[in-house]
Parts: C-alpha cells; structure tokens; sequence
C-alpha cells in the first residue's frame, strides 16, 4: 500500500541503506486513470438522465391527470383506480380549474401592464419586508450573540412578541400604516425578522471559542472579530434563515394583500376566485411560487459564493472513477 | 539587560465572584532571558496554560506581576505569538490567510502580507497547500499552518500550548524538527513551550520547568546542556539527552503517580 498523504511523501524519501522499495515502479496506482475521464462524462454524470426522465414524467402525469378530469369527463388514472372522490372529495369542475386553460391565462396577462403593475406592488413589499426584516434580524440577532447581558435583558419581550400569531397584528398593522404597500412591508418585516433572528443569535454563541482567543491574543478590536470571526462562522445558519424568510415574505405580503388592498398579485388572485375563475387562480399562484423559487435560486447562489469552504468539506473526497 | 519575561509571586484564582474559587496557579516566579527555550511540562490542569493566558494578555493575575520586556502586561501585543493546542484555523480562509490573519489585524497591508506568507509557507514545506482550506489539510499541516500564523508577526515571544500534542508519533517528530530549526535560526525569540511530554521538552529545551499538580506552583527548575543546533530526531537516542530525562522524570513522577 503507498499512502497519497503528502505529509508522508518527505519521510518515504529518507529511505535507509537496508530496506529494500517494496512497490516496483510499474505496480504503482497510475493518476492519468483519474485525470482522463473525459468531460463530457462528468457532466453527463451530474445531469443524471434517468432522474430527471423519472420527473419529467411525473410532472406530465399530474398535469396530464389534472386535465383530463373535466375534457375526458371522469377519465382519468384516478378515476380508472377508483380513487377519485378520495383525492379530489366532491369538487364541482367549475372550481377545478384546468391546467391548459391557466396557461391561456399566462400568455395573456403577458401583455397585460395592468398584470405588471400588480406583480410590481408584490415584488416591491416582498423585497423590502425581506430586506428589512432580514436586516434588523441579522443585527439584533449579532448583537444579542455577542453581549449576553444585552440578551438577559431583552430575551422576555423578543420571546412575547415572537409568541404572538403574526397574521393577527395585520388588521392593526393596516390601520397604522394604510392599505398601500407600507403595512404589507410592515407585516412581511417582522414576521422575517424572527426567522433570522433567532438563528442568527443561537449560531454566535456556537462559533469556535478557540477562534475568539486566537484573535483576541492577536490584539483584534472588537469590530475585527466580528469581522474575522463572528460573521463568517455564522454564515451557514444565515444562509438557511434568508432561504425560507425569502418564502415567508411572500407569504406575509398575499396574506396582507388579502385583508385588505387596492394592487398586488393576493388582491388579483382574491378577486379571481371570488368570480370562480379558477383557472387564473391557479396560473397566478403558480407565478407567486415561481417568484419564491427566484428569490431562493439568488440566496442560493450568493450561498454557494460565500461559503465555498463548506462546499471542499461537504464533496466526498474520494475519487471515483 | 531585561527579561523576556519576569513572572513574580503571580497567583490566580478562577471563579472568585461567589462559586467555589479555585486556586488554579499559586506564588510562582519565572524569569526568562531574551532568546530561552523554556518548556513548562506538569499533569493536567496544573496551571500552564493559565500561565500562558496571562503572559499573552488574555487574564490578568490575582496577585503579583507579570512582565514582559521590563513593562507590566496589560492587554494582548503584537509582540507575543500564542498557539494554542487545537489548531483553531479559521475553516473559511485558506492556507495562506490563515497564515496572513495576524498581519491582517495589524493593518499590515495586503503585497507585504502575501510575501511573509509565502515565506513561512515554503520555511514549514507547505508549497502547493497555499489555496487549500484546513478540511483539505492533514492534521501534521493544519498544525504547521498554525505555527506559521504564530510566527507571522514575528513575535519575540512564543508561547505554545502543547502544540504538536494531536499529532500522530512520527508526524510530531517532523514537525518538531522543523519548529526547532525555525527558532534557532530566528535570533533573539524567547520560546515558553507548555507540553505534557517530557521527551519532547527535553529534545527542545534550554530549561525544563516541571510544575506541581493543583495548585500550581514550581517543583523544579532544570537547564538543559545539549548542543546546538539539536538534531531532534537523532538526539533522542543520545546517552546525554536520556540522563536528562530521566533526572527531571523523578521530579514529575511524584505529581503524577
């Protein structure tokens, strides 16, 4: 056996006079094994064919599925099973919805710039309540980590208010801040301000100690350890909290949207289904999950960006052919 | 000429304020010449690294006086390199920013950085691990990329807390060779080396100073007379260097046993 661990590859070379090399040259691993799979292999190899076959698939059977219950009039793989009234409990085709007829409505509303003003107002109070709510989450929850004492004080009124059900601060947050978008922004701030918050202080109370004493005996100030040591020990847990308070602050602004509003994609998609229109409602909560999906492709690569250290922990680091 | 370092008639006490104080380090006085090798070795929980905690800063002394350079220590200097026993490398910095981190703190500004890097990288044979970050890194070379972070701001102190203790046995041999080689060709450093290995502190001492099980105080206090430069892995098996060990060996057997 001949070790790879370079830390060895100096000593094995102090050979003394009366041991013998016991791997003949010929019989040692050959590296160009590893260096030549060629590239197309590996990327075929990430791709995964079959997986993404199998999902394909199954995407076409649910919508496939979905359709046919009211175009083929009760055929379909449910129906044929016997199961449809199990899934789909006594639901008047009218309030169905179809999948084809939302995709209509799609391509319609495209060229619609009433559409685009309502998602404008969305993305805007889901933008800043994120932004915000994130923000004051980050620092508290920083500040809090770090001075105990600061956090002994504070922690009864953060827990009280974090207990309280946060929809139920929206009819009062309308009231203070109006049915424009500030008391969206408002109700999306502190519902996402909590989801970082919390993790955000637990995680710098779990950064290595030994790092702290490193830079302390260093001579760092205090903004520099933040800096060297706090910050960057954190970011995991952050990243995972801006991930689902990207979703939460969707949430929070259809949630306000519903109450009350003039604009936004939750008052459109409100109105949609108080005229049984289905469909479109469907088409448009597919546009709010795919701007959930957007927020968290960008938090996800601005993760992979900062904690690419993680990402050589986390790769196996056995090679395989 | 001043001492590197006077520890005088220092005590310390942990947990003063109500629980069950503990008398952790009790009346020691150590006076270090600038460029001593000093090794401090003892059973565990006997004070040494308390006393490191204190010459680097990060705990003042109930009682007496800790100085360094004739001057009362009052706080963490760019004077003083501290390791400590876990290689405490930061997992998101590379190699070489570990090894820049102190210059960094500093203020030292970012090409001058790079070149002292690059300098202890090649001095500890970590050419070609630069960009690696410490998974990457063998246990051997995350304690020798801590060394160099230690030696970066070329301190005048070292202090080191059982520093190659989590190394495998023939590791730790190469990497103590090239600690002793880094020290003796850097002039004038003085070198506080805590250790609970009494082979270890004998191979690289000028002065062994074995100290008692809790509290702490001084059992003795033993030069060392072998030449130098020390070949570490050869001196080991040297009459002179044995009769070392063996003589500071009864002193310590009685803390331990």
């Amino acid at each position: 056996m001949k070790s790879f661990d370079a830390d060895l590859s100096e000593s094995s070379k102090n050979v003394t006079d009366n041991s013998q090399e016991i791997t003949a040259e010929e019989d040692r691993f050959d590296m160009s094994l590893i260096l030549e799979v060629p590239r197309w292999k590996r990327v075929l190899k990430a791709i995964d064919l079959p997986v993404q076959f199998v999902r394909i698939g199954l995407l076409a059977l649910i919508i496939w599925a979905w359709e046919s219950r009211t175009i083929f009039k009760g055929w379909s793989p449910f129906s044929w099973l016997g199961w449809d009234y199990a899934l789909f409990p006594e639901i008047i085709p009218l309030f169905q919805g179809v999948p084809s007829e939302a995709g209509e409505f799609l391509l319609e509303i495209w060229d619609d710039s009433l559409f685009w003003s309502d998602f404008w107002v969305t993305l805007q109070e889901a933008l800043l309540g994120f932004l915000i709510g994130s923000s004051l989450g980050f620092i508290v929850g920083l500040l809090l980590g770090s001075f105990r004492k600061a956090a002994k004080v504070l922690s009864p009124f953060l827990i009280f208010t974090n207990a309280v059900p946060k929809i139920a601060l929206a009819p009062i947050l309308i009231l203070w801040y109006g049915v424009d978008i500030a008391s969206k922004v408002a109700l999306a701030t502190i519902i996402v301000f909590f989801i970082v918050q919390i993790p955000v202080q637990a995680a710098v109370s779990g950064v290595d100690p030994d790092l702290d004493v490193v830079a302390t005996s260093m001579g760092a100030t205090q903004s520099q350890k933040f800096r060297f040591v706090v910050i960057p020990g954190i970011l995991g847990p952050l990243f995972g909290a801006l991930r689902l308070s990207a979703i939460y602050s969707i949430l929070a602004v259809v949630l306000g949207e519903f109450i009350v509003s003039k604009r936004g994609l939750g008052q459109r998609l409100l109105s949609e289904t108080n005229n049984f229109g289905m469909s479109n409602a469907i088409a448009l909560i597919t546009i709010l999950a795919g701007l959930a999906l957007l927020f968290n492709a960008i938090i996800g690569m601005m993760e992979r960006r900062f904690l690419r250290w993680q990402d050589t922990e986390a790769r196996g680091k056995v090679v395989s052919l | 000429m001043t001492n590197s370092v006077d520890i005088e008639n220092v005590s310390l006490v942990f947990g003063g304020e109500g629980n069950n104080p503990v008398l952790a380090v009790d009346t020691i006085n150590i006076a270090i010449p600038k460029g001593q090798f000093v090794a401090i070795v003892g059973p565990s929980g006997c004070g040494k690294t308390t006393v490191l905690n204190m010459l680097s800063g990060l705990i003042p002394p109930t009682a007496g006086s800790v100085k360094r350079n004739g001057k009362e220590v009052d706080g963490p200097s760019r004077d003083v390199g501290y390791m400590l026993a876990r290689s405490a490398l930061s997992p998101w910095r590379t190699a070489i920013r570990n090894i820049e981190m102190g210059l960094q703190i500093h203020g030292v500004d970012k090409q001058a950085r790079r070149e002292r890097a690059l300098e202890l990288i090649s001095l500890l044979h970590l050419d070609g691990f630069e960009n690696s970050y410490p998974s990457q890194l063998s246990q051997g070379m995350r304690q020798r990329v801590a060394i160099a972070r230690t030696l970066a701001i070329e301190p005048d102190l070292w202090l080191m807390d059982e520093p190659f203790g989590a190394l495998d046995a023939q590791t730790r041999i190469k990497v103590q060779g090239e600690f002793i080689n880094l020290w003796e060709s850097s002039g004038e450093s003085s070198v506080i080396f805590v250790t609970h290995d009494l082979e270890e502190a004998v191979l690289l001492a000028d002065r062994v100073i074995v100290m008692t099980a809790r509290p702490g105080r001084i059992k003795s206090d033993t030069l060392i007379d072998l030449p130098r430069p020390r070949v570490i892995d050869e001196l080991r098996f040297d009459d002179k260097f044995k009769e070392a060990e063996h003589r500071i060996w009864k002193e310590l057997r009685d803390e331990i046993i």
